[in-house]
């Protein structure tokens, strides 16, 4: 388990490398099982990735050579900048399609599914069986009963906290409701503890707050047609999210000052002990140092209404074919090559990802990675997080206001209505 | 252009010929040419295609709507408009202290005074470091938990503001640290003019009997016009196109109030895909540009005339 998250920790970084690579030799030979690699192919397959982890970009190298070794198929990959890419990948799905992208499933890709930049790929779906491997995870590349692409890796969110604290203020016992949590955090807040760290300068992690408000208190089908523009944000359902939310603000629930952290830089107040509990996704225990990570547990967001079935938030990356590529049969062959159930295994490693398909074997023994499996197993149903959920521009404004809110509970039913009023806009409702 | 291809291809051998007819303006317009189209490619062209952008509605992929000047409708009304707008006029007038601090510094480093090398130096350092690197510095500097700032006032029993979260001070924050290279910038331009005093004139003035401050104001300060206006224009501009120190301290944030005009643009293109309404608020902030450009243009044009004379 040191390794696992020792990635960003010099010599185990090395280690791990070396494991993965030599993992690497043992399933080459499992291939994809095609013939085609007997006579030499001159063109070229080009793959745009946006990997930012260093695990993941030496592994993608990594199954690129044995691709192309296996197939005599040359790739070219354009390694891109993970923020610029989001920009980026407009231009050149138009422009410049390549023949295989990264992504992200949900809302994301919807959008480019619907101008027609993103080739149906359920012929490759139905020919390897997938459907029956990935389960519940086929929602997130479906739309209208069509896959338009594979889901590579998910992260999983919850509360993460320090067992210390949770001995002393909690008596050990992890807080399931919602009651519970405030007590939980009352004791800390006493002791002059902030229960939460947050950051909410990157704007994202507050939203983080309001899709598990939202997903507890109204459910998933609700939170859903929110996202996509069909209920309001005026809507009194979500009184009782502001409402809840508003009562760990003035009990002085979450750090204070937040606004001027990014989502690493309130990592030292959990660390340092002055905060209890970060709510945050997996990739926040490579920000704890593997030494320390047994001194941190994982709580599921509490329940807060029983009557709500539980829904978690999953954000999944995915791969995909764009509909101007030149190569589909390659790109269908690498895709089949990458989706080996081995591959992935090694493939969602370095990030602490859960692998989306049910057939990965376990490289090694990780109490994380069978917490996010068994949440993934018990959620009723999962959302994508509010940024790939909704509108881009919806999400930048509602993001902006929730940080708005969090600081300034005050300015609550003016962040409501700027909130409406820009859906109103954006979906085009009067 | 094929006629200008030949005329430059033919030697000037035949009396009466093209080119020797034209080259009175032929010369000066194929020196300037390359430059020219350049400019006319890189620079003109995508301004008015931002221009017609800006009333359009788009996203950057799909279809563009015709929207007419709904675009600055709308951002005229916009509250986050104004307050970017507001943010520029502070970054403005405060970063005018830049020339005036700049000046101050030039005076105090051009002195004879041992170390003062080291000095100069120490001045100079910021203008070597990336914006970046800046914005950085200053936001661990105001980190009001674990920043430089908040041990100082720790050590006095005080409690730091946190500049960063508050959004009456934020701006104000972010301009301290883009003035921290800007006035190292300004001192550079007047160390410059400082080395070109007129030995003459100076001699002059001691002979009648000026030193200390008029010295500095009648005899010194005339001579350093020109790299004042300089730092002067360049730093109205710098204000104006400041962007790099918000997007790292604070993302705009907290909820925009230290955005400005250029940010603002940024953010509405890169993360909303609103290209059409980022355009609208480029042509805005190229409006504003204009007046300060033109006003330099005339100023430079207008010396340069005198010097003809």
């Amino acid at each position: 388990m040191k390794n696992r998250f020792g990635v960003p920790f010099g010599a185990a970084s090395r280690r791990t490398v070396l494991k993965s690579l030599a993992a690497g030799v043992g399933v080459a030979a499992l291939g994809g099982g095609w013939t085609g690699a007997a006579f030499a192919e001159d063109r070229t397959l080009t793959i745009n990735t946006n990997i930012s982890g260093e695990g993941q970009r030496k592994l993608m190298a990594q199954f690129i050579e044995e691709f192309t070794k296996e197939t005599g198929i040359k790739v070219q990959q354009n390694a891109m900048d993970h923020e610029g890419y989001k920009t980026a990948i407009r231009n050149f799905l138009v422009a410049n399609p390549p023949d295989v992208c990264l992504w992200f499933s949900g809302d994301r890709m919807r959008a480019f599914v619907n101008r027609g930049l993103f080739d149906d790929m359920s012929d490759l779906w139905a020919k390897e069986g997938w459907a029956d491997k990935v389960g519940a995870l086929t929602t997130t590349v479906t739309v209208d009963g069509k896959q338009y692409g594979v889901p590579t890796g998910a992260s999983f969110w919850g509360i993460w906290a320090r067992k210390d604290y949770l001995d002393k203020y909690a008596g050990g016992k992890a807080p399931a409701t919602w009651d519970e949590l405030v007590a939980y955090g009352d004791k800390m807040v006493a002791d002059g503890i902030s229960p939460f760290a947050i950051g909410t300068k990157d704007l994202w992690p507050s939203a983080a707050w309001f899709d598990y408000l939202n997903l507890r208190i109204n459910g998933y089908d609700f939170h859903m047609q929110l996202m996509a523009g069909e209920a309001s944000y005026e809507d009194p359902k979500l009184d009782a999210v502001f409402d809840k939310w508003q009562e760990l603000i003035d009990k002085k629930f979450f750090i204070p000052n937040h606004t001027s952290y990014d989502w690493q830089g309130a990592v030292p107040f959990l660390l340092q002990g002055k905060a209890g509990m970060y709510l945050m996704g997996q990739f926040l225990t490579r920000n704890i140092p593997a030494a320390d990570l047994d001194k941190y547990t994982y709580l599921q967001f509490p329940v807060i209404d029983a009557a709500v079935p539980t829904a978690e938030e999953f954000p999944v990356d995915s791969m995909h074919i764009p509909s101007g590529a030149k190569n589909k049969d390659l790109a269908r062959q690498f895709i089949t090559f990458f989706y080996q159930p081995q591959r992935l295994a090694l493939w969602v490693e370095p990030e602490g990802n859960i692998p989306t398909r049910s057939d990965v074997p376990v490289l090694k023994k990780d109490w994380l990675l069978e917490k996010g499996q068994e949440i993934l197993k018990s959620a009723k149903s999962a959302s994508q997080y509010y940024d790939r959920d909704t509108d881009p521009d919806m999400a930048q404004i509602g993001m902006n206001g929730f940080q708005q809110f969090m600081a300034d509970p005050n300015s609550r039913k003016a962040v409501q209505a700027r909130l409406e009023q820009a859906r109103k806009r954006i979906y085009k409702k009067s | 252009m094929t006629d200008v291809l030949r005329a430059s291809a033919t030697p000037n051998s035949r009396p009466g010929s093209l080119w020797r007819r034209h080259r009175e303006w032929l010369t000066p317009v194929l020196l300037l040419a390359p430059g020219l189209i350049l400019f006319l490619l890189i620079i003109v062209i995508p301004t008015l295609q931002s221009f017609r952008l800006s009333l359009y509605e788009w996203d950057g992929i799909g279809p563009k709507t015709w929207v007419g000047l709904g675009n600055y409708t709308e951002l005229f009304a916009d509250p986050q408009f104004l307050t970017s707008l507001k943010n520029n006029v502070i970054w403005l007038v405060l970063f005018l202290i830049a020339p005036v601090g700049g000046l101050v510094l030039a005076l105090l480093v051009n002195q004879k005074i041992k170390g003062i090398r080291l000095a100069k130096s120490l001045f100079f350092m910021p203008l070597v470091l990336a914006p970046v690197t800046v914005g950085v510095v200053y936001s661990w500097f105001y980190d009001p938990t674990f920043g430089m700032m908040a041990l100082i006032f720790n050590v006095f029993g005080a409690t730091a503001p946190a500049i960063l979260s508050d959004p009456d001070l934020v701006t104000f924050g972010i301009v301290a640290a883009a003035l921290w290279p800007q006035v190292a910038f300004c001192m550079v331009l007047f160390l410059a003019g400082l080395n070109n005093l007129d030995e003459d004139v100076l001699g002059a003035g001691r002979v009648d009997g000026a030193k200390g401050f008029p010295m500095f104001w009648h005899v010194v300060l005339p001579q350093l016009r020109a790299a004042s206006f300089i730092a002067l224009t360049v730093t109205v501009i710098g204000a104006l196109r400041s962007f790099d120190l918000i997007a790292i301290m604070t993302q705009g944030g907290p909820y925009g109030s230290s955005s400005v005009l250029a940010y603002q643009m940024y953010e509405q293109a890169i993360f909303s895909y609103r290209m059409g309404y980022a355009a609208a608020i480029a042509t805005v902030l190229f409006g504003v540009m204009a007046v300060f450009i033109v006003f330099y243009l005339s100023r430079v044009m207008r010396a340069e005339a005198r010097r003809e004379r």
